[in-house]
């Protein structure tokens, strides 16, 4: 009975509790609400967070988040496979809004953002991870992001600031010959956007823990290189521990 | 009966995903400003949408007494979605009204005139758009479109001293 629960719970969360998170990502990802009218904008994904989503999706396959071979294979029901996929692909768009709520929208901070990102992403291809490590420096990278753009810009453009928040943003302006030109939202997109995020590294968290069951017993990195059998799998995890 | 339950599971899944999926899309093409608004396109997709009647009479009211940026006012407010021809139309009507000078056209009011037809047109793509309304001397959206482009582009009759005695449709 306990495992039959198991069973359906996985099922459930697989099939509908992920892609429901990711989807809700991808809707609120681009969701901005204007400072003036109070209404909402949807901002469509730039063409470079295509680019970064796809660096990120490699990134998760590399850190071992994503177990791509396990989770899309022949001796699976075509249907599971599908539905598998369908994960993949929420979660790719999911990777994709998630930058777009983190990126300026224009100007000169749009492309250091942009840059920045791409070094991160891109030096990351090259290091070791395992999966806790992974989620650990993409909660970080987001969190920095929606500080620096959220917090930090949103104080130095608003026009509700102190004259010496004014200034400073002027001074910003002026030193960059206006090219860091920031919309004005409400207060509103900060909080959209915090949420956004966290739904995102909780969904990535559920997926690291998706291929954790009986049908799945290859966790841990070590396991999975020598390909122990699953009775080795607990004195492993606990030698790691 | 596990794996009957399982399969359940992922086609209801997947169906209520690819809907929400779907909505999503929807949401991002249409770009709603306001959860009105999201209503308002959900009627529209639906069909179910429907102007407002008692705002409409009293935009006509408006526009038959000359007060015609009060009647456009009240027509976006009883065709929110810009989605019935007919409010349209009339729309473009009260730009035309508003723009027609003895000496000179408003570009700016005969330009948004255009769009408004356009609109109208557009939304009337089954069957020509004819308004039957004895207070007006255009009734086709053809006659008005033609109408609004005469006044937005320049030539040579434009200096015609004769032209002061035309009279406004």
């Amino acid at each position: 009975m306990t495992a039959n629960n198991r069973s359906t719970n996985r099922a459930l969360v697989d099939n509908v509790v992920l892609p429901m998170i990711f989807l809700t990502v991808v809707l609120l990802g681009g969701l901005r609400v204007d400072a003036e009218n109070r209404t909402f904008i949807f901002v469509a994904p730039p063409l470079v967070t295509l680019f970064l989503g796809v660096l990120l999706m490699l990134l998760l396959v590399r850190g071992r988040l994503i177990r791509f071979p396990q989770w899309v294979r022949n001796e699976l029901p075509p249907l599971t496979n599908i539905v598998h996929i369908w994960m993949f692909i929420t979660l790719f768009f999911a990777s994709v809004q998630a930058f777009n709520s983190v990126l300026p929208e224009r100007g000169l901070l749009h492309w250091l953002f942009s840059f920045f990102f791409l070094w991160t992403l891109w030096n990351n291809q090259f290091s070791s991870f395992d999966p806790p490590r992974l989620l650990r420096s993409l909660a970080i990278l987001f969190g920095t992001a929606f500080v620096l753009k959220h917090i930090l810009l949103a104080s130095l453009f608003s026009p509700e600031g102190g004259w010496l928040k004014r200034i400073a943003g002027t001074l910003l302006q002026g030193v960059s010959l206006g090219t860091l030109d920031e919309p004005n939202f409400a207060p509103a997109t900060g909080y959209i956007c915090f949420f956004t995020l966290a739904l995102y590294v909780a969904g990535l968290i559920l997926v690291g823990f998706a291929g954790r069951d009986e049908a799945d017993p290859v966790v841990h990195p070590v396991i999975e290189e020598y390909q122990l059998p699953a009775a080795d799998d607990l004195a492993v995890r606990d030698g790691a521990e | 009966m596990r794996r009957m339950q399982s399969k359940i599971i992922q086609v209801t899944g997947l169906a209520f995903t690819i809907a929400y999926a779907v909505l999503i899309v929807w949401l991002y093409a249409t770009e709603p400003r306001t959860f009105k608004e999201a209503a308002t396109s959900v009627e529209v997709a639906a069909g179910t949408y429907q102007v407002n009647q008692e705002k409409f009479n009293s935009a006509l009211d408006l526009f038959q007494r000359e007060q015609f940026r009060a009647a456009r006012d009240e027509w976006q407010r009883a065709d929110p979605a810009r989605g019935d021809a007919r409010t349209q139309f009339y729309i473009a009507y009260s730009f035309y009204r508003e723009g027609w000078g003895r000496l000179y056209y408003d570009q700016q009011l005969f330009k948004q005139g255009l769009e408004a037809v356009n609109r109208a047109i557009a939304l009337a793509s089954a069957s020509p758009l004819s308004v039957d309304d004895p207070n007006l001397r255009m009734h086709s959206a053809a006659e008005l479109k033609a109408e609004l482009e005469q006044g937005t582009e320049r030539s040579w009759s434009d200096v015609n001293p004769l032209k002061v005695l035309r009279t406004r449709k």
